[in-house]
């Protein structure tokens, strides 16, 4: 009892002060706070963007692949010297990144997990995530091997320039990165609901076996989905270069918040994932202005976990029979 | 046949043995232990280059008069930057090689182990550049180690903050940590929070973020509404790159930004941020444009000229190079190949003069732990991309930009 008597004394002696100076400090708060969750926004539009392209690959082959990130690396690579070495601006080099990671995404699938799918005969084998673990370490070195250890940057006429709005500073290269991921999904979304395709790519992801027997040539699908799931990592690298680095580990970085945000937006959602990524973006940004950044990686994982046990489909996933 | 054949070979044996001995008498075998390969391979050669240069130049004097002459041998074992490597190649180079003295290991977990099996052979073993407190808090007879302890860093980031308030009348009040948590940056922070109340310092931010984080956004903002009016931190390479840009980005202005070396004494970070690294503040053992012994720049400019890239002594080399003529000086002292007498030899040196002085301080000499007393830290500041020594003032050559301009007035 004592000891609450002490905590009351203390908390009535800090009132006063408090309310001295309460009103200027809560305009910089609210206005520190509004800051955090448009930053978080901004990133997670990004974590959102990168998961797209897992969840399609995740979502609908059920392929767990790990070599995700690895992927992520050779595209933002790629942006990087055609940049250096050409002088081509990473916008519009993201055309060729993704079309070339489109390839990169057919062939991968082709070439290497097609064989285990065809002879497994399972929805999800186990050996798929050894091999794409293994694939991870191979492109990872042999990208180390190539390029080194060193970090890269690139230098364009809008990295490091911000726009100045009612006292709040947003980097541009984040901003049109957001808006432009925005357009994409929104487009691929179409993509998935208007075309022959994309019905097909969203009937395998509900039940392959049904999709085969009438008709839709599963494995074809599954080369299509990880190319296009290839596409839209490639945009996202070239977004990311203008104001980050590029290092043969990079896709370490993003790879295992990216299976986080697929499971929590709904296996195969589209849009799910990319709410998902702005949600764990505002955590990450919010969650570190009240508590340790070290703590909030754990935040992230409780709110997580916590989803799951209320909806285990995820916020936009549909349950299945 | 048979007796003269056996005599023969005995006589050979002993001769051999003899031999081998009189061989031995010529030179003084000392092991060196660093990473030769594996991820820190690069800094490792550097490490090597700098003792075999300092090895060159005491072999061309005339190796140790004390003993005849006899010409230092340096045999180099590969940790791979394990600590259990590390302490199975001492044990190789004590017992094998016969070595009477141990140099390395660049890396604190394996200087940690490794000088444990050095004392356990009676061998002395002498710590260029390992930051752990630890090393030299086991009460080992035979480690001595020549780096500023890890805790202590903070001590000069405190007292560096405190002495620029005096010099230019900018004084700071409020200080924020920000750093990797992991060991290191966490020992950084430690010692923040113990030293900064001595100097009347109140920390307003104390914030680990974990490694591998993919924004830094997040910290910068809090940084930014801490309102602080130095900043110190912590991080490695690619966190250094993100957090710089961010910082820049979101116009954090306090008086000065000082950084704890690690990512922000890697030539990539320098090369990557290029501009917005200008008048960052960085803690360092030791830069090339120290004045105080004409030795740092000639023994710069030799070196450069000696080793094929034209490289320049970073601190790491500096203090190899350094180490090896504190154990050229203790073999001179001991006058023996007795292990023990040579470690009895560091225990009891006080060098002032020599190619030992490119060390910042005076005299060396090693306290009852093997730590070696007066060890201290340099303040450096990028100045048109270079690292130019500012702190402390007797032997730094430039003056200090303090407040750092802000962002907004930057070209």
């Amino acid at each position: 009892m004592g000891g609450a008597k002490v905590t009351k004394g203390r908390w009535r002696a800090k009132e006063p002060s408090k309310v001295h100076c309460t009103e200027r400090y809560e305009v910089a708060y609210v206005i520190g706070f509004i800051e955090a969750t448009i930053s978080g926004i901004l990133m997670g539009g990004l974590y959102g963007f990168i998961a797209v392209s897992l969840s399609l690959i995740f979502g609908v082959a059920k392929i767990v692949n790990f070599a995700h990130g690895a992927l992520f690396m050779v595209a933002m690579f790629l942006v990087y010297w055609i940049l250096v070495l050409l002088k081509v601006d990473p916008y519009l080099s993201s055309l060729i990144a993704a079309g070339f990671l489109f390839f990169f995404g057919y062939f991968f699938q082709r070439l290497f997990i097609e064989p285990i799918l065809r002879r497994e005969k399972e929805t999800a084998p186990l050996t798929v995530i050894l091999l794409t673990s293994g694939l991870m370490m191979i492109i990872e070195n042999v990208a180390l091997l190539l390029f080194g250890a060193d970090y890269r940057t690139v230098k364009t006429g809008y990295t490091g320039k911000v726009w100045e709005i009612a006292g709040l500073f947003i980097a541009q290269p984040r901003m049109i990165g957001f808006v432009l991921s925005l357009v994409l999904i929104l487009l691929l979304e179409l993509y998935l609901r208007k075309t022959n395709l994309g019905r097909a790519i969203r009937a395998t992801s509900q039940d392959r076996e049904a999709a085969r027997l009438m008709g839709i040539d599963d494995y074809r699908v599954y080369k299509i989905t990880f190319g296009v799931g290839g596409t839209m990592l490639g945009f996202a690298a070239a977004f990311l270069v203008p104001f980050y680095f590029v290092h043969p580990a990079v896709g370490e970085l993003f790879v295992l918040k990216s299976f986080v945000i697929v499971v929590l937006g709904g296996l195969g959602s589209i849009t799910g994932a990319f709410l998902a990524g702005i949600i764990v973006g505002i955590i990450e940004s919010l969650g570190a202005q009240f508590i340790n950044s070290a703590l909030v990686e754990s935040l992230i994982f409780i709110i997580f976990i916590g989803c799951l046990v209320v909806k285990p489909t995820g916020l936009l996933g549909k349950q299945r029979e | 046949m048979k007796t003269i054949g056996i005599i023969l070979l005995t006589f050979f044996c002993v001769f051999y043995y003899g031999l081998g001995l009189t061989y031995a008498q010529q030179e003084v075998k000392v092991g060196v232990l660093i990473p030769l390969s594996g991820g820190l391979a690069v800094i490792g050669e550097n490490l090597q280059m700098a003792h075999d240069f300092a090895v060159k130049e005491i072999n061309e004097a005339g190796g140790i008069k004390s003993l005849n002459g006899a010409k230092i041998k340096l045999i180099y074992a590969d940790t791979r930057g394990d600590s259990k490597i590390g302490m199975s190649e001492a044990e190789r180079l004590i017992l094998r090689e016969g070595v009477v003295a141990i140099m390395g290991a660049f890396q604190s977990s394996v200087s940690y182990t490794s000088t444990e099996v050095s004392e356990k052979y009676q061998v002395p073993y002498l710590v260029p550049n390992s930051l752990m407190d630890a090393i030299t808090e086991r009460g080992l007879k035979y480690t001595f180690r020549v780096e500023r302890k890890g805790s202590l860093w903070a001590k000069d980031q405190i007292d560096f903050i405190a002495d620029m308030g005096k010099a230019t009348g900018k004084s700071a009040r409020t200080i924020g940590v920000v750093y990797e948590s992991t060991d290191m940056g966490q020992a950084i922070a430690k010692g923040i929070r113990k030293w900064a109340p001595e100097k009347g310092l109140t920390i307003g931010l104390d914030e680990g973020y974990p490694p591998k984080t993919s924004d830094m956004t997040p910290v910068v903002l809090k940084m930014k509404r801490a309102n602080l009016d130095v900043v110190i931190l912590n991080s490695y390479t690619s966190d250094a790159i993100l957090l710089i840009r961010t910082i820049a980005d979101q116009r954090v202005n306090p008086i000065a930004f000082l950084g704890s070396s690690s990512g922000y004494s890697d030539p990539s970070f320098i090369k990557e941020v290029g501009k917005l690294a200008e008048y960052f503040f960085d803690l360092t053992e030791w830069t090339t444009d120290l004045k105080h012994s004409p030795l740092v720049q000639q023994k710069n400019a030799a070196y450069k000229k000696w080793n094929k890239d034209n490289r320049d002594f970073n601190g790491g080399a500096a203090f190899c190079y350094a180490s090896t003529y504190i154990l050229y000086e203790a073999l001179e002292k001991a006058a023996s190949y007795d292990p023990k007498k040579i470690r009895d030899a560091f225990a009891t040196i006080k060098i002032t003069k020599g190619p030992a002085m490119m060390i910042p301080w005076t005299p060396i000499e090693f306290d009852a732990e093997g730590q070696a007393k007066g060890a201290r830290m340099l303040v450096v500041q990028y100045r048109d991309g270079q690292r130019r020594s500012v702190w402390p003032a007797e032997i730094a050559s430039n003056k200090p930009v303090w407040p750092v301009p802000k962002w907004e007035e930057r070209k």
